[in-house]
């Protein structure tokens, strides 16, 4: 194993002007006597694996806290960030791939001044939540009740997710002093080993596909489901597949909603095959998630656009039995479709406005999996987002607990600097950890036991969830707990 | 997160023999007038360095004997800034030089280091075990290096500082004060360490019914998460005793004490009044 070679001006804050002079005339000695194997290694406080939201907002936390923003920060993301860099489309059109915001995590962007870089007109609030069971009926209503409009009145904020990491990437890139290592994978991950300058044996030593050699005093993995900084920690994953995919696209409605532009609605039903959700963006504009079994999203993937839309329309309003002969069909679900809706009882302003349009190329599907790491901690290593959990799509939280991860992370850290505690040390990272497993593991196990309750036709089981829909529509103080939740300003559930 | 709770572990008539000599009574002044004319060359008890000699191993282990300490470690800065706070003229925001007597593993020593207010830390203990032991527990942080030094020497060993330069800003004595013998003698022996205007700050125990309970009785005792033997209930020191010993002598002031109570589940919490009961600090600063 080759000895790292300590570059004085990594050492970053901790060394004074002084002492790094005296270091460089060490390093000259040292350098002449091992010219024959220059090391490359940099020795960094925060190496973060993963350039996704969780990740670039890590960076936007540390970077604007004047505590820790004198840390050494490396982030390897192994895309070309240009794509997000560059992120531009005409009012007209959505990225596919969107996420719903909640109050709390767009309180915590604007914290760390991530918000203002966000690409406002392309962001869509939302007030109302229409959720409803397809096999009975039963619906339930989450509005923003009046005494709360005066906070805004909002429910959750639909973005695409370029968008956001767009005005991440730009806050990091404004505020500076981030390594950003793109477009290089990370080939792999061992300890570091106990050299003259230092012992290194308990710190990351990250190898990526150029031979470049960073050395961690913190390791952050928020490399995503398949995280190799959780495979390095030895940490495991547990959860299983759901065997459901999510087709997601964007849509274009006969106009901007029932409630106008200023007061969008959020569409959800409940179908035994999984949910389907239409969420509202600006404009005319919609974007579909919809959890269904692997052959019937292959089946909506290859529709032609006007046999997709008659379906997506299907989708709230006709029938389960309906819905389950449409599938059958090869194509020519549009004139089937306007054909069973002139049978079919709904209120027209119950369910979304008509889907008259798909975009090009929005239609895209993707698994849909329960990942829960064992421990979000290790020696020098801390899990974010999704290389923490995985989770359902069904309540739009997924990047909202990436958030919370980071808030409570970005925390911990802060407080380590300011009190001379090494940051990567695993007792160090204690409180992270503490802060988030438990509130994650209990949405998580919510929003798994509501996909199984929903995903069945049993008449028995049908009776009950709509008792309990029912009752829940009803008492106002519990619908409030619910929707408290839903937007991230919930009380603490533990 | 709480500590690893053992096993309550039967206690024997001898253990509850030996316990129960060391059970309150009647204790003096610990700043009581010692006979001077046997003024010892160190003020380190031989058996107070072979005990935690022997803690060594476990010195850094985030689930060992120690544990207690790394949790309350964040709270000594918290005083220290606390008492750097109280000054009328604000502190420096750099290049602050700390002397951390009694240093053991280097708990403490470490963090100060890391500080970016911090110059340079000397921190020195008579254990050599120990020291070896915080030694190599820093080479793991290679941003310590050049601002931590190590000195196994008690502070008599310590070469008095010839000018204001060689002086500390902070002097600190954690959990040190209780394992002295002659606790007045040695806070003379600190004082010209520290430079006028700096700051003598230390954390010892209460000599209450209550420390002999927490900390003999439970904590070495029932529950054993302190070595048996690591602490000597008679030479804990209260604060007004402290205030008494600084007040007779001139040339310090503004005294500052906080109580802390160790919460299970919580860490270690401020609670006024504690001081008088338990854990506590302890700060005062040098006349300028």
């Amino acid at each position: 194993m080759k000895s790292p070679n300590l570059r004085p001006r990594n050492l970053g804050e901790y060394v004074c002007s002084n002492c790094t002079r005296q270091l460089r005339r060490q390093r000259r000695t040292y350098a002449t006597t091992t010219l024959a194997s220059p090391s490359n290694l940099d020795i960094y406080d925060i190496v973060c694996v993963g350039g996704g939201p969780a990740g670039l907002s890590l960076l936007a936390a540390l970077r604007s806290n004047p505590l820790t923003s004198r840390l050494r920060i490396a982030l390897i993301e192994s895309q070309s960030l240009s794509p997000t860099r560059t992120f531009s489309l005409p009012s007209t059109q959505f990225s596919n791939r969107c996420s719903s915001l909640t109050p709390s995590s767009v309180r915590f962007l604007k914290d760390i001044g991530a918000w203002q870089h966000v690409q406002r007109e392309r962001v869509q609030p939302y007030s109302e939540m229409r959720v409803w069971d397809g096999v009975s009926g039963t619906s339930i209503d989450f509005a923003v009740p009046e005494q709360e409009m005066g906070v805004g009145g909002v429910v959750a904020y639909m973005n695409e997710n370029l968008n956001l990491t767009q005005g991440l990437l730009r806050r990091v890139e404004e505020l500076g002093g981030v390594e950003v290592i793109e477009g290089e994978t990370v080939e792999n991950i061992r300890l570091g080993s106990d050299t003259t300058n230092g012992d290194f044996s308990s710190w990351p030593v990250l190898r990526t596909n150029s031979g470049r050699e960073l050395a961690a005093r913190l390791l952050v993995g928020a490399d995503g489901g398949n995280s190799p900084v959780r495979a390095f920690a030895g940490i495991e994953s547990r959860g299983w597949d759901y065997e459901r995919f999510g087709v997601v696209a964007t849509l274009k409605m006969e106009g901007e909603g029932w409630g106008g532009n200023a007061r969008k609605i959020a569409y959800q039903r409940f179908l035994p095959t999984g949910p389907v959700a239409c969420l509202p963006m600006p404009g005319n504009h919609c974007t579909l998630v919809w959890s269904t079994t692997p052959e019937l999203a292959q089946k909506l993937k290859s529709l032609s656009p006007t046999d997709f839309v008659a379906l997506v329309n299907a989708a709230f309003r006709l029938g389960v039995t309906d819905l389950k002969y449409l599938h059958t069909l090869e194509s020519g679900q549009e004139e089937e479709v306007s054909w069973r809706e002139q049978h079919t009882p709904f209120s027209a302003e119950q369910v979304p406005q008509k889907v008259v349009g798909v975009q090009e190329g929005s239609v895209a599907m993707f698994p849909l999996k329960f990942r829960h790491a064992d421990t979000y901690i290790g020696q020098r290593v801390a899990l974010i987002g999704d290389a923490a959990h995985t989770t359902h799509p069904l309540a739009g939280q997924g990047l909202n607990q990436g958030q919370g991860d980071v808030e409570a992370l970005a925390n911990t850290v802060s407080y380590s600097v300011e009190h001379g505690m090494d940051i990567g040390v695993r007792m160090n990272l204690e409180s992270y950890e503490s802060e988030r497993y438990a509130k994650n593991h209990l949405l998580m196990g919510v929003v798994d036991k509501l996909h199984k309750l929903y995903a069945t036709e049993n008449p028995g089981v049908v009776g009950i969830r709509s008792l309990g829909l029912r009752a829940v529509n009803r008492l106002d103080g519990v619908k409030g707990f619910f929707m408290r939740q839903a937007s991230g300003t919930g009380e603490k559930l533990l | 997160m709480a500590p690893p709770i053992a096993p309550i572990r039967p206690t024997s008539l001898r253990n509850l023999n030996l316990l129960l000599r060391t059970a309150p009574r009647f204790v003096q002044n610990q700043f009581r007038n010692h006979n001077t004319s046997t003024s010892s060359t160190s003020s380190v008890n031989p058996t107070e360095v072979s005990h935690f000699n022997a803690l060594a191993s476990t010195w850094w282990d985030p689930h060992g004997s120690s544990r207690l300490l790394h949790l309350m470690n964040p709270l000594r800065h918290d005083f220290i800034r606390g008492c750097h706070a109280s000054q009328p003229e604000p502190v420096a925001k750099e290049g602050l030089h700390y002397l951390d007597i009694g240093c053991g593993g280097g708990i403490f020593a470490e963090s100060a280091a890391r500080l970016g207010s911090t110059g340079s830390v000397t921190a020195i203990d008579p254990s050599p075990e120990i020291l070896a032991v915080a030694k190599s527990h820093a080479r793991q942080d290679p941003a310590l290096a050049s601002r931590l030094r190590y000195l196994n020497t008690s502070i008599e060993g310590l070469p008095k500082p010839a000018s204001l330069g060689g002086q500390y800003d902070i002097l600190s004595l954690f959990e040190v004060i209780e394992h002295i013998t002659h606790p007045a003698e040695f806070l003379d022996q600190c004082t010209p360490f520290v430079r006028p205007g700096g700051w003598l700050i230390m954390s010892t125990i209460a000599r209450t019914w209550t420390s002999w309970i927490t900390t003999k009785l439970v904590a070495e005792d029932i529950v054993g998460i302190v070595p048996r033997g690591t602490h000597d209930w008679e030479k804990y020191i209260n604060e007004d005793e402290l205030k008494g010993h600084f007040s007779k002598k001139s040339g310090w002031n503004s005294p500052r004490v906080v109580g802390v109570v160790y919460v299970p589940g919580l860490g270690w919490k401020e609670v006024d009044g504690s001081e008088k009961v338990g854990n506590y600090f302890f700060g005062i600063r040098r006349d300028e």
